[in-house]
């Protein structure tokens, strides 16, 4: 009994340090969101209660609708991309072969970088006269630039395109890893059944592996429906605001338009659809 | 039988400590808080200030603190609610009507009489109107600056223009030249997602007699068609939608990507040093292009204002505080804090003296006497909000995901939900007489 008082003495800071930091926070946001906050409101202590007011405004709006359907889009694209690309690197990686670990390291450079170097690559990329453009004019792809981050609907996907790049490392590191603890016996038996490269990867690799996959795929949703920066340095939610995340818009609504109320809304709705799909890829894991 | 000795030199330096410690306690400490770069001029100078002041009077403490820009209005919202504002305050301009309606800005005016009403008198209209509400005075712009028409000189020669445009036919004319003859870009400025974006239009619609209440009219929609057409004709390059910021649009100037630019007088402080002006040896500078012969070119102003912390009470901190309020916005202070911090001074004797020194800044000057402030004539506290759905129109338009008329279209409507009707009117009024005023 004295045991485990002293145990809950030990989990004191850890308890506080989550209060403080995580579910203050938390609850704060949710109490601006329910509220008429601008800055001078804020100040002078005047936001009027609205209750789901502003939720209300922001599902009417379009360009919430629009940021909605973004963030889906982006987080979708990016993990079925990241995820495969990552998975067939991790089999690829998995045999020996020459300059092996120079490869290794060349592919988590994308994870090195930090993202306001990666990110301003990316606009000089994409952009009209960027090195995008160039190449394909170049070998006559195309016969005039285009407008990868200067049009209506290109922005969302050429941003995709770069979060992709920057996700492989992640989804990489951690499926290799989980192969490495893949019996080596388990393979060969199968082997000699007769079992073909696929046919492994399909039934012994991917059972094996599934606490690792669903893992990746929990925090591989986690990071990319939060991404901010990466979107931010590229096209700061323009052209117009047809390539919005959540986070980029509540950043704007609040730093822009000093609506601190609705962009607490914004970031909440983005807390809901974070927690929404953990919850789902964990019913998968209780399923097995 | 040593321990008492130790204790004797405890007690001892305990009471010195008490002694220090209650001397400095009397000391006044005033604090001055902004965003100037510390390695930059105007940081320099004001720091300059601080000491020297000291040294005249040493129970004062000055201190000058930094905050980064965008940390600025956020560390304000905080003292403001906690009561912990510093006894300077400076914001930048825009925020300006939104900090004096918020009350973190004491009033002034009795302290402005004293000095002298016609110092007041001396600050050029818009920033008195800025920094003023219904007659109290709140603060001071201490710098200054606005757009001009940056050109290289060789590159237009090279196309066989003696000339920079003056009007947006010319500039049309030029910009096809320029193409025709060296492949490149002939004018370029910033259409950024951001408040940049709104400010460089605003010259363009301001000019044309456009109002940024009433974008559905003719005015304004000849104005963003115009730079439409720039850009669809390839005389601005798209990717002006994407740059980071002013600055970047300066680097295509500086590499010859484009022969000319809108920007500011501060770049000759940022990219355009003077030995990068000798280096290229071609940059001019003049106004910016009106839409037609005789109409004065109207921009918006940017600059920061200094002022006194709301919480300021005790008389002696408020007196220090006012020393540097009033120094600084000096004709003699605020002449030689610009020419360190390569601004523009927002009083016409300072404008005069310093247009003496620096021939250079002369179309900036000249624009500097009728220039606008932006949330005067863009719906006061709402600015941020008007500004906003404006440069989403402008990109909107830029990018031809809508046409120039649908955009503003769209955007007037959403401007005109921003406020009640009588409000609408209100703001809607006092942004066409200041517009007229300054088109005189």
């Amino acid at each position: 009994m004295k045991g485990t008082k002293v145990a809950y003495f030990f989990l004191l800071p850890a308890l506080l340090y989550v209060l403080l930091f995580g579910l203050y926070p938390l609850l704060y946001n949710v109490s601006l969101s329910l509220r008429d906050v601008t800055f001078i409101t804020y100040i002078q202590g005047t936001a009027r209660f609205v209750g789901l007011g502003n939720y209300r405004e922001l599902f009417a709006n379009p360009i919430f609708q629009r940021t909605f359907s973004n963030t889906l889009l982006f987080t979708g694209l990016s993990i079925l991309f990241q995820f495969t690309i990552g998975f067939l690197l991790a089999l690829l990686f998995n045999r020996s072969f020459p300059l092996k670990g120079v490869l290794q390291s060349l592919i988590m450079v994308p994870w090195v970088l930090p993202i306001i170097v990666s990110g301003s690559f990316f606009r000089w990329f994409f952009s009209d006269n960027g090195m995008l453009n160039g190449f394909l004019l170049a070998f006559r792809l195309i016969e005039r630039p285009i407008p990868w981050i200067t049009s209506g609907h290109l922005p969302i996907f050429s941003v995709t395109m770069a979060n992709i790049w920057l996700g492989i490392p992640f989804n990489f590191v951690l499926l290799y890893t989980g192969l490495q603890g893949i019996p080596e016996e388990l393979l060969e038996s199968a082997e000699i059944d007769g079992a073909t490269g696929w046919q492994k990867v399909l039934f012994i690799i991917t059972p094996l592996l599934r606490p690792v996959i669903l893992a990746t795929l929990t925090l591989g949703c986690i990071f990319t429906v939060k991404v901010f920066d990466l979107v931010w340095i590229i096209t700061q939610g323009g052209p117009g605001d047809v390539s919005h995340l959540f986070s980029t818009l509540s950043y704007s609504l609040a730093f822009n338009k000093l609506h601190f109320g609705k962009a607490s809304a914004v970031l909440i709705v983005m807390v809901l659809v974070v927690a929404l799909l953990t919850a789902l890829l964990n019913l998968f894991q209780r399923e097995v | 039988m040593r321990w008492y000795r130790l204790l004797g030199i405890v007690v001892f330096l305990d009471l010195f400590l008490v002694v220090l410690g209650g001397a400095y306690a009397q000391k006044v400490t005033v604090t001055i808080q902004d965003y100037f770069d510390p390695a930059g001029g105007m940081a320099k100078f004001v720091d300059r200030w601080a000491e020297e002041y000291m040294k005249k009077n040493p129970d004062v403490e000055v201190k000058h603190v930094y905050i980064p820009f965008a940390q600025l209005l956020p560390t304000i919202l905080q003292q403001a609610l906690t009561g912990t504002l510093p006894e300077v305050v400076m914001a930048d301009n825009p925020w300006v009507p939104n900090l004096i309606k918020a009350g973190v800005y004491l009033d002034i005016t009795d302290k402005v009489k004293e000095w002298g009403w016609e110092n007041w008198e001396d600050f050029f209209k818009g920033h008195r109107d800025l920094t003023s509400a219904d007659g109290r005075v709140y603060s001071f712009q201490v710098t200054t600056n606005n757009l001009a028409l940056f050109y290289r000189k060789s590159l237009l020669e090279k196309a066989g223009i003696a000339e920079p445009p003056k009007t947006w036919a010319e500039l049309k004319e030029v910009s096809a030249k320029i193409k025709e003859a060296l492949g490149i870009y002939g004018f370029g400025f910033c259409a950024t997602a951001s408040e940049e974006g709104t400010w460089q239009f605003e010259p363009f619609l301001w000019s044309n007699g456009g109002s940024l209440l009433e974008l559905d009219q003719k005015e304004a929609i000849e104005a963003l068609s115009f730079l439409v057409e720039m850009v669809e004709k390839g005389y601005t390059p798209r990717d002006v939608v994407n740059v980071s910021g002013q600055g970047d649009v300066t680097q295509w100037f500086i590499n010859g990507e484009v022969a000319m630019m809108e920007n500011g007088n501060w770049e000759f402080g940022w990219h355009l040093t003077p030995d990068v002006l000798e280096q290229l040896g071609d940059v001019g500078v003049a106004a910016l292009p009106v839409p037609k012969e005789g109409v004065k070119p109207i921009v918006p102003f940017g600059g920061e204002c200094y002022g006194i912390g709301a919480g300021t009470k005790d008389p002696k901190k408020l007196a220090v505080a006012w020393e540097f309020l009033s120094f600084i916005a000096s004709t003699d202070g605020m002449l030689a804090a610009n020419l360190e911090h390569g601004g523009l001074p927002t009083r016409a004797s300072a404008a005069e003296k310093i247009a003496a020194q620096k021939p250079i800044l002369a179309p900036f000057l000249e624009q500097a006497r009728y220039a606008l402030p932006r949330p005067l004539v863009g719906g006061l506290e709402k600015y941020p909000d008007v500004s906003s759905t404006v440069w989403t129109a402008i990109q909107r338009a830029l990018t031809g995901m809508k046409t120039p008329e649908e955009a503003l279209k769209e955007a007037a409507e959403a401007i005109r939900g921003l406020f009640s009707p009588e409000e609408y009117e209100a703001y809607r009024k006092q942004a066409r007489e200041l517009l007229a005023a300054a088109a005189q």
